[in-house]
This record gives C-alpha cells, structure tokens and sequence, in this order.
C-alpha cells in the first residue's frame, strides 16, 4: 500500500510540473502579451516596464528557470490581472470549483447509477421507462456543456426560478454565515445541473451495460437458484461487481469535474477555476495560467487517486494486487 | 494502525481543513463572525419618472465592471476599470463636467492664471478632509505633482504634468493656496489638472521618499489602507467577484439643498467579464447600471425590457471615438512590400473613402443609430468638430478614376487591379475578435472596396494577438476603435504627433514620414502651446483638413450611444464618456433608498 501511494505522489508531482511548465510556456508562445490589458494608447516606455517586471523581457527558457525556482519556494508569481501573488487567487478559485464540482458529482454519481441500475436491471425489453431514460441519456451526452448552460442561463432569464449566474447574489455585502450559505445553494442548481447531467448520462449508460453484463454471469444464475430474490441478487451480487466499470473512470470524472469547466463556469459566471483560467489566457496573464494548470493537474492527481481506492475497494483482485 | 486506516483519517482531516479554510476564506467580507445584512431588494416598487421627485440619501446600487482594477493608485495605471474605480475614491483640484465638457471646480473652489498663462494659483476649500480624518491641505497638492513627476514611480500621468516641455512646478504659499508655474504656456491650461490626482501625503509620503511608491496601493492593499477625497471609500475588493465603496462620511461636497452627499450608502460593482451576461442581469433587475454604452445588437432587446418598464434607455449622444480603418505605414517596416508604393499615395486611400457609403454603413453596422464622419473628430466632441473638411461622397466611378490615376487597373481580368508590376490591392485586415461591430463593420468594407477591385480579406484575432501586431507593424491594414486620450486635442498629442505611441499608422516615429504629417506636428505643437481658445480652434481646423486630405485613417460612421439602467435609479447625467454614469456618482440616489438601505 505504501508503495502504491508513494508511486501515486510521484506520478503528481510529475503531473504538475509538467502541466504547469507545458502552460507558461505555451502561454508565453501564443501571439501577443500583456500589452492589451495596458488600458489606452501605452507608451513604448510603460509596455517595456511592465514586460520587465512580469520578466516577459527575457528568454522563454531564463523566464521557465526563474518561475521554477520561486515556485520550489510556493511563490507562483504575480497576476497580471489582479496583480497580488497567483498563489491565493488560485485557492480560492479552486475552493469554488470544488464547491461546485463536488456537488455535481454526487448529484450525478446518485442519478446516474440509480437510472443506470433501473434500466440495466429492465434490460432490452423493460417497457417505455427504461427507453425514455435511455434516450435521455443519449440527448445529454449529444449536448455539449456550452449548449446545456445556455439554455438553463436562459430559463432562468426567463422564469425567474434561479438566480441568473454568479455565485452569491449581488449586493449581499454582509450577512450571516447560515443566509450566506442558503444564498450560496440557491446558485448552485445552475452550474450543477450543466456539470452533472453530461457525467450522470455517461454513469448511465455505463452502469446499465455493466449491470446487463453481469447479470447474464453464472454467480447470479446461482444466487438465483438459491432462492435470492431479484432484488437482492441485483443489489447485493451483480451491482457491486457491476461497479468496476464506473469506477475505472470516476478517477478522472472526480479530476475533470473539479478542475473547473471552462464553459460552465463562464456561461454562469461561477468564480473558479475555470473561468479563471479562460480569462488569464484571454488576457495572456502567464504565471495565473501557469498556476491555474498546476491546481488543475493537482485535482487530476487527486480524482485519480481517489478513483484507484475506489477501486481497491470495490474489486478484491485489484486490492490483492495492491496489498502485495 | 492499517494504512488503510491511517490514509482514511488523513484524508478526513484533510477535507475538515479545506472546508474550514474555504468557509473562511470565501465568506463576504472576510468571514469570521456573524454580522447583519440586508440584501439587494432589486428594482421592485420603482416609482415612475417624477420631476418633482427630491433626492433621498440611503441605498444602495449595484453595477458592473468587465474586468479587475489593476491598482488603486491613478499615477500607475490608465486602464478603465481602475480610472473609475479611483474617480469614486479621489479628488482632484478641478473637475471637467462629462456632460457639458466645462471645467468645474472641485477640491480648489476658484483658482487664477496668469496673463501669460504661466501662472495658475488654485484657492482650495478650506477645512477639508481626508476618509481618515486628516485635515486636508495645499501640501497633498504639492506632493501628488511630484509624485507624478517623480522617474522612480514611472507614472503614466508624467506626460500631462508637462507644458513647454518642462515638468510643471508647484509651491504651497500657505495651507490653502496652491501655485503651479509653468514652462511654456499650454492650451489646455486648468483642464490639466481634471489628470491629477490628489492623493494623501500623510499616507503615501514615506513611500515617496523611499522610492517605493510604484508598488503602493496595489491590488492586495487593504481597503482601510486606501484614503481619499471622492465620495466612496473602498469597502472591500474580492478579486474575480466585487468591490463594494461605502459612502465617504467625510466627503466636502453637498446638493443645493445642504444635504450632505453621496446620496448613496454602499455601492457594488460587480466584476461580469461577459457583456451579455452583464445585460441579462440589468434585464433581470439584478443590477443597475452596465460596465459602457449598449452596442448596437442590443437595442432592439433593451428598447423591449425599457417598453416592459425593467430598464430606462438614455441617449448619450454622438460617440467621440469612431471606428477607424488604416494601413500600416512605416517605411522602415514597409519599405521593400511592394504594395507600399501605392498605400503611401494619398490617392489609394481616398478611392477608398468614395468607395464606401457611409449612410449605407451606418445602416448596416449600427443598425441605423450613426452618422456618417469623415474624420476622428466628430460632432459628439461639439467643441472642436470640424464641418468643413474634405469629404468623400459615395462614388465607386471617381475611385476607380483615382486607382487609375496610380497606375492600378484590372489588367488581368481577375477582378483586383494591379500596378504595372503585377501588384495586386490585396491585403489582410485585422479586427477584434468578438467585437460585433468590428466584425460586421471590416466585412462591410471589405465588400466596398471589392467594388472597386480592391481585395481586403478580413482576420479577426484576440485582443493580445492584435496588439502585438499593432505595436511591430506585423500587418497590412486594421479595423477597429482606437481610442483618444482626450477630447481636447492638446491632450491627445500622442495621436496627433509623429512621434506619439497612438499616432496609429505610424507608431512613435522618430521623424516626421511625410511632408503633411510635419505640418501637422508643427500645427499641434502651435495649437497645444496657444492659451487663445479661437485661435486653438483656428489651428485645429487646419489640422483636420490635412488630415482629411491625406486619411492617413478612414472614419465612415460615429454610432449615437445609448446606455441602459435599472428604473430604480435617479440623479442619472449620462455622459458620452466613460464611465457614462459613474463619473457623476456623488448624485445618484434611488427611488426605494430607504428600503434598500444596506
């Protein structure tokens, strides 16, 4: 076990380093720099002072050596945009990202086993229920997130039912820490039904297909002729085995939807890490997009390790193989 | 223990510790206790538009802003959302009215000049004070000019703080005077003080001395920190989110009933880098006023939200910055390109002009909300429009007549004419992406000049990507809005000047290109050292019939501006300049203020 995390705690580090330098310097070879973000008609003179203190004035690779040595000591640089240290900004986008993201993967890790079990379980011939989920299901994976948040955005412009994007309302200055956190939920619905109805769908579908699987194996025929009821034989025997096939992807599910989307977050004007990371690369801010990929990678790490526990957990050949 | 175990208690302690961290970290204000609100009531129970209704002080409004203030110290920074930000919290001596374009006074209740316009001596009110408290005095004044002027702050203000070519000089004979001497007299006179901000000595003067001013009042300063003379103080800056002003309990200045302003309580601006989700909220009675005017997509969705009664439409008037179309023409860039010889012939240039209908153009880029303009001046800036230019009536036979006269004709049949060469008139123009009214605007010139055998294709980039090709001259031709340091021409010499960094299509040239652009430095130069306002007047319109003559850049239409704000607000004085509503913020109030007092 201990093995297995230090393999895991390397490959991170590995992950982040990479993902951060391969950001800096992609940002720092896309056309044009901070010149833009300089407000109107700057002087020659105030373009090359600020590119000599964001350190644009040298080369790639010196601007690479000395961003990586302040970062060995947890200083990620400055934003162009916010100008305060990189370091702060990105916690907090990502504390918001994970709000978001976290609420979105229970809601679809709920909906998507429990319709994945429902229609797996009805199999080809289950009536008009089991079609209809399916269909669903193929409507939200044909949907890309861009499309889903609008048309919600727009709903809501219309209705009135949520609020129209951000993550508070605007105008609470000061309240209490409970009205604060209601005021927080009623923006999460939003967001989290973009996220989470793409991912449900894919749980969906994958459970379903696993659970059809597995149930056509000899152990349930056999539970089965021992007198365990359907139910039981779905639920406690074919689901768990069933369950492989989720989590070999949660793993990245968990990274991907905690790293921020960059549309969902736009569209609904959600302040994490992905919006953040759109708009420093709109605005060619590289240390945030350097830091922001860094997060990234980090929930990547982090989802894939929580979904290589998952895992262990729920299939003891592979914890055998982990254990040795 | 089991790792197993072990790994399962770290990783609940771990995710105790985030969600603390975070509740902290992400709770308005800071978080760390309980403390009473009250919400944003929205624009519910809005009275109608009432003349006879009487300013109430109390609530709140909330704005928004499109991107992050990049400091809250003015001498660092020109960029709008800052500009705005530190106009709610400083003062300066003067103020110029962005409604009537008339010099008001401000911090200095009257002031004199000198008959030879070398002397200004400003009167400042007397007992006034900083948002802490300190007495303000003609020694802030003093020290905000040297802080301008200082090399080791590198301002951006430096430049305005200059006249006859020497930095301008300022002594405090006593507490309440203020002597500025200048080294040559300079037409814009007063109105170079609206530029200075007046900023508290007894805050920033260690920082002065120091040296260490540059990086003072940054971003990550803390809102206490920052002190002022405007009629907000900054409450709180959450990046990425808000900042949130409070009244100013020490502002100076009072309505003329005595009631002491601002009217408003709080003030939230709201960062919304997305316009469109920005006009969404305005329409959902989220917010109450927008970051800038409408484009022109948006009036047909906002006249229907104002005729449901959600929003109030204003019209701000003629835009003073048109969008612009030219080539790049630096020698040193364009000497060997071929097509150079004749974009250099002023004859090119105006083919293109004839070319292009402008009322049609209006028509189709701006939805009919614009007027034709044949220059960079147009009649929004009413003080110095100049009718009397040369213009360039729709007509495709004279461009052809003028193509033909440099030797550019379709001698291939292919549609695009060619000089006796074999050099085609194709070029790339670039535009902003994401920019509608580029967009449409470049496309509808590149179907003009195609009428004529001219080929434009057109590129749309992201705005670092354009820039950088602006700035090294990487292109053939651009479309888009540049805009002007001010509308008093003897503020803009950076446009006007060869060797200004706005003089667009030929950035900061060390020497004069052509013949005409030395005359027009030489006039400039005249005009922004002349006191006598006809005279100035006299010179500029010379200057914008060169310009007119050679359209070193084309202008085809000047969009009328409209602005959208929630029904709730009054004291509204819309402003064809940015910000149309904020620089007036001391008089806003809203119909419900006391039902929305924070």
């Amino acid at each position: 076990m201990a093995r297995f995390l230090v393999r895991r705690v390397i490959f991170a580090v590995l992950l982040v380093f990479i993902s951060s330098s391969a950001a800096l310097f992609l940002t720092r070879l896309a056309p044009g720099d901070l010149a833009s973000a300089l407000g109107p008609n700057p002087s020659g003179a105030e373009v090359a002072a600020a590119r000599a203190r964001f350190d644009l004035d040298r080369p790639a690779v010196e601007q690479w050596g000395l961003w990586m040595s302040r970062a060995l000591r947890f200083d990620f640089g400055e934003s162009l945009q916010y100008g305060r240290p990189v370091g702060p900004l990105v916690v907090r986008a990502a504390a918001n990202s994970a709000v978001l993201g976290i609420t979105a993967l229970a809601v679809a890790t709920l909906l998507g086993i429990g319709l994945g079990i429902f229609t797996g379980a009805q199999g080809l011939s289950g009536g008009l229920a089991p079609v209809v989920v399916r269909a669903f299901s193929v409507a939200c994976l044909s949907l890309p997130p861009l499309v889903t948040s609008l048309i919600l955005v727009f709903i809501a412009a219309r209705t009135g039912w949520f609020p129209l994007g951000g993550m508070t309302t605007p105008g609470i200055v000061e309240t209490a820490w409970g009205p604060w956190l209601a005021d927080v939920a009623a923006h999460l619905p939003l967001p989290v039904i973009a996220l989470a109805l793409p991912v449900a769908a894919t749980f969906e579908r994958l459970q379903s297909q696993a659970l059809g699987e597995t149930l056509h194996l000899p152990f349930v025929a056999a539970a089965s002729a021992r007198g365990v009821s359907r139910r039981s034989a779905i639920l406690h025997h074919a689901w768990p085995v069933s369950l492989r096939a989720i989590c070999a992807i949660y793993g990245i599910v968990i990274g991907a939807v905690l790293s921020g989307s960059f549309v969902v977050e736009y569209v609904t004007a959600w302040p994490g890490l992905g919006r953040m990371m759109y708009e420093a690369l709109r605005a060619r801010d590289i240390y945030l997009v350097a830091g922001c990929a860094a997060m990234g990678a980090s929930f990547l790490a982090l989802g894939t390790l929580a979904g290589d526990l998952l895992l262990v957990a729920v299939d003891p050949r592979v914890r055998e193989g982990v254990t040795e | 223990m089991r790792p197993a175990r072990i790994l399962r208690i770290l990783l609940a302690a771990a995710a105790a510790a985030a969600f603390l961290y975070y509740i902290r970290g992400a709770m308005p204000g800071g978080g760390g206790g309980t403390r009473e609100g009250v919400p944003y009531e929205g624009a519910k129970g809005a009275p109608s538009d009432d003349p006879s209704y009487v300013p109430q002080r109390g609530g709140q409004i909330i704005g928004s802003s499109r991107s992050q203030p990049r400091s809250f110290n003015r001498l660092l920074v020109r960029d709008q959302t800052s500009d705005t930000v530190i106009m709610l919290l400083q003062g300066r001596l003067v103020r110029i009215n962005r409604a009537t374009f008339e010099v008001e006074p401000w911090l200095a209740e009257k002031w004199d000049a000198s008959a030879d316009g070398l002397t200004y001596t400003f009167y400042l009110r007397p007992n006034l004070t900083w948002s802490d408290g300190a007495p303000f005095s003609s020694a802030d004044v003093v020290f905000s000019l040297e802080a301008a002027l200082d090399p080791k702050v590198e301002s951006v203000m430096a430049h305005n703080m200059m006249a006859g070519g020497q930095p301008i000089r300022a002594e405090a004979p006593d507490a309440n005077t203020v002597k500025f001497t200048l080294a040559g007299p300079s037409g814009p006179g007063v109105r170079l003080f609206d530029a200075l901000p007046i900023l508290p000595k007894h805050k920033l003067g260690a920082a002065l001395a120091a040296g260490t001013l540059a990086e003072a009042w940054g971003p990550a300063t803390p809102p206490s920190e920052i002190v002022g003379m405007g009629p907000f103080v900054l409450r709180e800056y959450t990046p990425g989110q808000r900042l949130v002003f409070d009244r100013n309990p020490r502002y100076w200045r009072k309505d003329a009933r005595g009631q002491q302003l601002p009217y408003l309580d709080r003030l939230v601006l709201e960062i919304v880098p997305e316009q469109n989700a920005e006009l969404l909220r305005l329409q959902a009675g989220q917010t109450d006023l927008t970051h800038s005017e409408l484009r022109a997509e948006d009036y047909v969705p906002i006249r229907k939200a104002e005729a449901e009664g959600k929003v109030r439409l204003v019209e701000l008037g003629i835009g003073t910055d048109p969008d612009g179309f030219w080539f790049c023409m630096k020698p040193a860039v364009k000497a060997k390109d071929p097509r150079f010889r004749f974009v250099q012939k002023r004859e090119f240039r105006q083919a293109i002009s004839h070319a292009v209908d402008r009322e049609e153009f209006a028509q189709t880029v701006f939805l009919g909300e614009a007027v034709p303009t044949w220059g960079p001046i147009t009649t929004g800036n009413e003080p110095w429009f100049s009718p009397n230019v040369p213009r360039y009536p729709h007509d495709p036979a004279r461009a052809r007549e003028l193509l033909e006269s440099i030797g550019l004709e379709d001698r291939n049949g292919n549609g695009v004419v060619e000089d006796e060469k074999g050099t085609e008139a194709r070029f790339t123009v670039l535009t902003q992406r994401g920019i509608t009214y580029y967009e449409t605007g470049a496309t509808v010139v590149r179907d003009y000049a195609k009428a004529v055998g001219i080929a434009l294709d057109v590129v749309a980039l992201e705005a670092p990507a354009l820039f950088a090709r602006l700035e090294s001259c990487d292109y053939d031709a651009v479309y888009m809005r540049a805009l002007m340091s001010d509308l008093d021409p003897g503020l803009s010499l950076d446009y006007w000047l060869s060797s200004g960094d706005a003089h667009l299509w030929n950035l900061a040239s060390k020497t004069p290109a052509t013949e005409w652009e030395k005359e027009i430095d030489r006039l400039m130069t005249e005009q922004a050292s002349t006191i006598a306002l006809a005279r100035r007047k006299t010179i500029f319109n010379d200057v914008q019939r060169i310009f007119a003559e050679n359209l070193p850049v084309l202008y085809f239409a000047a969009p009328r501006l409209y602005y959208g704000h929630s029904v709730r607000l009054r004291g509204v004085v819309p402003s064809v300049m940015r910000p149309q509503v904020l620089w007036n913020a001391d008089m806003l109030s809203v119909a419900d203020g006391a039902a929305s007092k924070p």
